[in-house]
């Protein structure tokens, strides 16, 4: 039997179009677009095209764009050079980060409280996706702030406040910056037509671009202070000579993404169902992360008890399924997930499997998948 | 095809074997054990998910064509091997932190872990053989003498015998690479690790200044005696000394002098000459046997130190503790050390050193 790849919230293949798009860029385009000659030019104005499509896809001013290396760049360079920029007029502002972040906001969150530059506060986010504003509101109190949340859980799939949390911003002058790498493509991202939405970090390789591409949408007049210096690059944002070849390919991405977005959203929909309807139909003891909440088309969070989640993992590997556990580090060490921790608490016992679907997803794969993880649940627990 | 999991630690050796269990056929699943978070190492530069080990395990698995996946017994690992050598230093002995890993971690989660893959054997490079007979399983010394491993082995339940491959046991460590280099092995010239694992520095001391309550008396300064008591010198911490050893004892003696043992309750380290290094009868405890265990008046053969040869002992008593009579008086036997039973070629099972003594020669 084939394998079936359920880790696409992981990665993604370069799809057909973005490659072809890339393709003039290894060779016959390969200009320095800081320079004034014929070869900087054309390289200048492919990545001036491409920064307009994005922008165009995003609702956003061709000037608010700025290429980044990737979702991770992205966040550290929105956290890190917001509260940077606001620290700059002498007071220690606060950040406000959600318990369920990516680790590349959690982490510069934390490392940056170490090193007091800022009043940090970790706030929870409920089971159903919700926050609690008025409590969150009474912690902004009346300096400088800035609040980061993620629009799409990357381990769950749960959809997070994102508007609420920008209207908060909004009302309170805070900086709001939102992690949309796993929520584009799925969810109406917009950043143009939401007001309160300050900053957006989105990633290439997990909507079919390139990995190592991603973008940073900078809302006109928010301050960030640059995390490296050197040219002028990126409005002396991100200095480095550009990737003109990785602009062009997230950009791409980004635009057929938005455009596939309901369909796939609705085919999505449906082979997911399949899976979680014939895990929860054939097995007791599973739990589906965020049942409750609004999520996003393409995770599937699933808790099966009585099974070690390592063990489950690698036997789903053996038997050619591939989804992942915790959105753990590349050796696959197996520790805990803070996101099921931070939704749940500590100590639960149930091994969690994140599932993730997309354009290498298809019905026959998917109903392949769950009878392979029935079985190996089974054996797991030595029903079979 | 019976599916084997096999201990790749990313060296040559565990390379070679996993190469060669895929050549015969066999369904291989490479796993590297991770033991302990390097990233707290300082100057390491490491990460977990950086380290060497695992990224070179994986490199030589994939181009093998096999899976590979990564086991966190750091848990495991820091209770039952870093906790227990750090407790044997403070005790004034000197522990064998590999044969504790084999003894007590590494097999055992492998062989538990196996099953939950549907794996029936356990593989290892370690360069033993084993023969899987109708009366049991004999564990063997490797047929290259320069590299035999099985010093390393003897704590193995005898249980788990049955399901273990070790594919090196009739190569030498010439052979293995050569095959690695044939194979063009991204581990194929690596070079042989010598230092403890969790010890990356090569200073142990440091780890147990770390992890021992402060101030604790292994590092604290006491008396270098001879064995009549005379002082003849201060030592910075008897966790430093181990028997036969004869650095770090200052100079200005008249004649070489060697550590004859570690007191622990006065923290004196005992010093004499070479010939005062010498013992007839050693105690063994925390026994294990893989068969049958010997008997009061056997003769077998016994080592008590890696790479040092086997001598012929007669077994005094193999009850709680094994006391072995040595047919020759024999140097700097150290407590915490393995002593290791052969009969032959066949590891009978071993011990920890608990003490040793002069006379009663036979």
């Amino acid at each position: 039997m084939n394998p079936v790849y359920l880790d696409h919230a992981a990665t993604t293949p370069v799809r057909p179009e973005v490659q072809a798009a890339m393709a003039p860029f290894a060779d016959a385009i390969f200009g320095n677009p800081s320079s004034q000659h014929r070869w900087g030019r054309e390289a200048s104005a492919a990545l001036e095209n491409a920064r307009a499509e994005a922008a165009e896809v995003l609702g956003v001013k061709n000037g608010e764009v700025c290429f980044v290396r990737g979702g991770t760049e992205g966040d550290n360079l929105a956290v890190c050079g917001a509260a940077r920029a606001l620290a700059a007029n002498g007071r220690t502002p606060r950040l406000l980060v959600s318990a369920v972040e990516h680790h590349a906001v959690l982490h510069i969150a934390e490392r940056m409280a170490e090193a007091g530059e800022v009043e940090l506060t970790v706030f929870p986010v409920r089971p159903d996706g919700s926050v609690d504003m008025t409590g969150l509101r009474s912690r902004l109190g009346s300096g400088p702030a800035v609040i980061s949340c993620m629009w799409v859980n990357n381990e769950t799939g749960i959809i997070l406040p994102v508007e609420e949390l920008a209207a908060l911003a909004q009302e309170t002058e805070a900086v709001f910056h939102t992690d949309a790498v796993q929520a584009v493509g799925k969810e109406p991202v917009r950043p143009g037509d939401v007001e309160g939405i300050s900053l957006l970090t989105i990633s290439g390789h997990k909507i079919y671009g390139p990995k190592g591409t991603g973008l940073l949408f900078v809302r006109r007049g928010t301050a960030v202070t640059p995390l490296l210096q050197g040219g002028g690059q990126e409005r002396s944002l991100r200095p480095g000579t550009e990737d003109v070849a990785g602009a062009v390919g997230v950009a791409t991405a980004l635009r057929l993404a938005v455009e596939e977005r309901e369909a796939e959203d609705r085919r999505l929909r449906a082979l997911r169902h399949t899976l979680e309807k014939i895990l929860l139909s054939q097995l007791d003891g599973v739990v589906i992360a965020g049942e409750e909440a609004r999520r996003a088309p393409h995770v599937a969070n699933v808790g099966f008890e009585g099974v070690n989640p390592s063990m489950l993992l690698i036997n789903l590997d053996l038997e050619g399924v591939a989804a992942s556990g915790a959105s753990a580090c590349q050796s696959g060490s197996g520790k805990g997930s803070h996101v099921i921790e931070a939704l749940y608490g500590p100590g639960v016992e149930r091994a969690h499997v994140r599932f993730s679907l997309g354009r290498l997803s298809d019905e026959a794969g998917i109903r392949q998948a769950a009878a392979t993880t029935v079985d190996v649940v089974r054996r797991l627990r030595g029903e079979a | 095809m019976s599916r084997v999991l096999v201990a790749m630690s990313g060296g040559v050796d565990s390379s070679v074997a996993a190469a060669l269990l895929v050549e015969a056929g066999y369904d291989v699943v490479g796993v590297t054990m991770k033991t302990f978070c390097y990233s707290e190492t300082p100057d390491s530069g490491k990460t977990c998910c950086g380290l060497d080990g695992i990224v070179d395990a994986r490199r030589v698995a994939t181009a093998l064509g096999i899976p590979h996946y990564v086991f966190d017994v750091e848990e495991d690992f820091t209770r039952d091997v870093i906790d227990d050598f750090v407790r044997e230093y403070a005790r004034g002995r000197t522990p064998n932190p590999c044969v504790r890993c084999n003894s007590n971690t590494k097999f055992r989660d492998l062989l538990l872990r196996g099953q939950a893959l549907g794996c029936d054997q356990i593989a290892s490079g370690h360069y033993v053989r084993i023969e899987h007979r109708a009366e049991g399983s004999a564990l063997l010394r490797g047929l290259d003498p320069a590299k035999d491993q099985s010093y390393f082995l003897w704590g193995l339940p005898a249980d788990m015998l049955p399901r273990l491959l070790f594919p090196l046991g009739e190569l030498t460590k010439d052979e293995v690479r050569a095959r690695a280099r044939a194979l063009a092995l991204a581990t194929a010239e690596k070079p042989e690790s010598q230092e403890i694992c969790f010890v990356p520095t090569g200073n142990y001391r440091d780890l147990l200044a770390k992890r021992l309550p402060e101030p604790h008396p292994a590092l604290q300064a006491g008396a270098i005696v001879r064995t009549d008591g005379t002082v003849v010198g201060e030592h910075g911490g008897f966790a430093g000394f181990t028997v036969g050893q004869r650095r770090g004892l200052g100079g200005g003696f008249d004649e070489p002098l060697f550590v004859l043992e570690v007191r622990p309750e006065t923290r004196e380290v005992v010093v004499g000459t070479r010939d005062e290094l010498h013992r007839e009868r050693v105690e063994v405890g925390e026994l294990n046997w893989h068969g049958t265990r010997p008997s009061p008046g056997d003769r077998v053969s016994v080592q008590m130190r890696y790479r040092a040869p086997a001598v012929a002992a007669t077994v005094g008593s193999a009850d709680d503790a094994l006391v072995l009579d040595l047919l020759e008086s024999y140097p700097a036997i150290t407590p915490g050390q393995s002593a290791v039973v052969f009969e032959g070629d066949r590891v009978l099972g071993g011990g920890r050193i608990v003490r040793a003594e002069v006379g009663a020669s036979v």
